[in-house]
């Protein structure tokens, strides 16, 4: 009986979920970009807050990060690196890993997530699409010279993230950590001490050295600091600057609400790997770690599009409040294996910036800063009302 | 007892910074909420009423129209129950305005006070409106003000109707605290020989203020100044 019953549940297995997974895997994979995402970057100490895993765009998680792919984990403050353990990350639903947190002293905090490497095999289609859609443009010019545009590929490739988030009003060094990860952005200044209008410096690492001239592209979000929020969602509206986009597993169409808006098809066919399954006696579970998308239509380089000098440092405008990704991939052909063909390393930083305001307070007006100062309305109302009181003295 | 104007300027330097700082609900207000304690919400409401100087700047302007501790509960009380009102409906059930023109007419409301005080509608033979009753009305103007502002805040989806009872509880003791010393400046400034001088003086900077204060939220207003 219980010899029947598992054979039963294979066939099932067999017939019915290994397709359900196939189709789950034709629906849900997409260009994933990792990022580190808080709803604010600015946080009070001991502070509950929730750090989430965006994994697709900035704005949309398409999918979890399982806990083995973890590489490393880890938070930097007050100049210690802390490991954030596996067990500590939930995952909200199928779409956003999150870790629920109280944050601790003053300070400018680092956070970073680097993952494992894995292979995915691409038509040469569909490769040269998703170059195009995330921007890995070198790479895409390489293949149109060198006439490689219809061969396929299989891509090795890793993603390192790291956010930097600013507790309370102390500024820390933090923010200048190097987490050592094969691919990274470590900022030049403190991001903390930068304020809208300003500019930014970010150097690449790659492997620990700079990575000169490699495409950067960089963008932001309003954050809850910079636009309104209505009690109801339907309230909570975006100006023309704000990156609005909408996922279609219908119509295979993705758009960004941006003016550099981009479309484009990604087809899936059975070629596409990198989406495991592991069955075992006490269950199954299963994984996508595609990073590319078939049924969507994606871009990701809306922005500034930006280079990295010879010291491997870019420049970011910062013209406006809001939650800024910067994001890169860099990719090389892989010459020294039977297995790959490219390789490519994915890096994210995200960090908040708001206008100029008190620093010693971290006050400053929500919705008023272009109001009076406080200086001019105080100095102001002191004098009319002195000079008034001197004007009906001698009336009187 | 004779109180001069020396010992009397201290105070009102005290007072008048709380005026200058429109409306500081600030984004680490917004931080603040989000922790979504109620504690948060009474002390951003105290905040806001306490640095909200047009609010602050009506209740001047009507403390100083009246004698007596009496009279000052008795107004004060109509204005509370007024703004309570609508900050608490208004929030609820999600209505709001463009900030600038509530603060506008809210700016009207300073201007107003101090034409009054002034004897403004005497002078233009005009009845003046019963001042109780313009009190509640303007009240529920402060109120829409105030609801208005705790809108623009993300409040989350829970315990809504606590979290706006609480901004209106820190608006209250917010209230009471700036009422402490702007009627002890004005009851000791009536015991001053230049108190005429004074009091003209300040209702004339109330309609001063009211009219700077009503042109620059309609600048703001046409300007899309956020």
């Amino acid at each position: 009986m219980h010899k029947q019953n598992t054979k039963l549940s294979k066939a099932l297995k067999h017939k019915f979920f290994k397709p359900l997974y196939y189709l789950i895997a034709i629906v849900l994979l997409c260009s994933h970009d990792l990022f580190i995402k808080l709803e604010t970057y600015f946080l009070q100490p001991n502070q509950e807050a929730t750090l989430s895993l965006f994994n697709g765009t900035f704005e949309k998680s398409d999918n979890i990060i399982t806990r083995d792919r973890m590489l490393d984990a880890s938070v930097v403050a007050q100049g210690e690196r802390v490991a954030i353990e596996a067990t500590k990350w939930e995952d909200q639903d199928s779409t956003i890993t999150n870790l629920k947190f109280r944050t601790g002293e003053s300070g400018t905090y680092v956070a970073g997530v680097s993952t494992k490497a894995r292979n995915i095999e691409l038509t040469a289609e569909k490769f040269n699409k998703y170059l195009k859609s995330d921007g890995v443009f070198d790479m895409l010019q390489q293949r149109t010279n060198d006439n490689l545009l219809d061969k396929d590929v299989v891509e090795n490739y890793q993603k390192h993230v790291k956010a930097i988030y600013q507790v309370g009003d102390t500024k820390t060094n933090d923010w200048k950590t190097v987490l050592g990860y094969p691919i990274e952005f470590v900022p030049q200044a403190n991001p903390y001490d930068k304020h809208t209008g300003d500019q930014l410096q970010a150097q690449l690492l790659l492997d620990g050295k700079p990575l000169a001239h490699q495409l950067i592209f960089a963008d932001f979000i309003k954050s809850a600091h910079s636009h309104q929020h209505g009690r109801h969602e339907a309230d909570h509206t975006h100006d023309e600057q704000e990156h609005s986009h909408s996922h279609s597993h219908d119509d295979a169409k993705h758009t960004h609400g941006n003016s550099e808006t981009e479309s484009h098809d990604h087809s899936h066919d059975e070629k596409t790997k990198d989406h495991e399954h592991s069955h075992n006696d006490g269950g199954h579970n299963h994984e996508h770690h595609d990073n590319v998308d078939s049924d969507k239509t994606h871009t990701h380089t809306s922005g500034q599009q930006l280079r990295t000098d010879d010291n491997g440092v870019a420049t970011v405008d910062l013209t406006e409040d809001g939650i800024y990704y910067l994001r890169t991939i860099y990719m090389a052909r892989a010459t020294d294996s039977d297995e790959i063909t490219h390789r490519s390393k994915w890096a994210t930083l995200t960090f908040e910036v708001t206008h100029a305001h008190n620093a010693d307070a971290h006050a400053h007006d929500h919705e008023h800063e272009d109001h009076i100062p406080t200086w001019v309305f105080v100095l102001g109302s002191l004098m009319i009302i002195g000079v008034l009181f001197f004007i009906f003295r001698k009336r009187a | 007892m004779a109180v001069s104007l020396r010992k009397i300027l201290p105070f009102l330097l005290v007072l008048i910074p709380a005026f200058g700082f429109a409306h500081g609900v600030t984004s680490a207000d917004q931080e603040l909420l989000r922790s979504d304690s109620l504690w948060a919400y009474m002390q951003v409401g105290a905040t806001h009423m306490l640095t909200g100087y047009d609010h602050l700047l009506f209740l001047a302007g009507v403390v100083f129209y009246l004698n007596g501790i009496k009279d000052i509960l008795k107004f004060i009380t109509v204005f509370t129950i007024g703004h309570c009102i609508t900050l608490i409906s208004a929030t609820y059930a999600g209505i709001t305005a463009n900030e600038h023109l509530v603060d506008a007419v809210i700016a009207l409301s300073v201007l107003y006070k101090g034409f009054e005080n002034l004897g403004g509608f005497k002078k233009l033979n005009v009845k003046a409106p019963n001042l109780l009753l313009m009190v509640g009305v303007f009240g529920l103007i402060h109120g829409f003000g105030l609801s208005t502002r705790l809108q623009s805040f993300d409040m989350g989806q829970d315990h809504i109707l606590a979290k706006i009872l609480c901004f209106n509880l820190g608006v209250e003791i917010g209230q009471v605290l700036a009422l402490i010393p702007i009627v002890f400046i004005i009851t000791f400034s009536r015991r001053h020989r230049q108190f005429t001088a004074f009091y003209k003086a300040v209702n004339w900077y109330l309609v001063l203020a009211g009219i700077g204060l009503f042109l620059y939220q309609m600048y703001g207003y046409f300007n899309g100044i956020e």
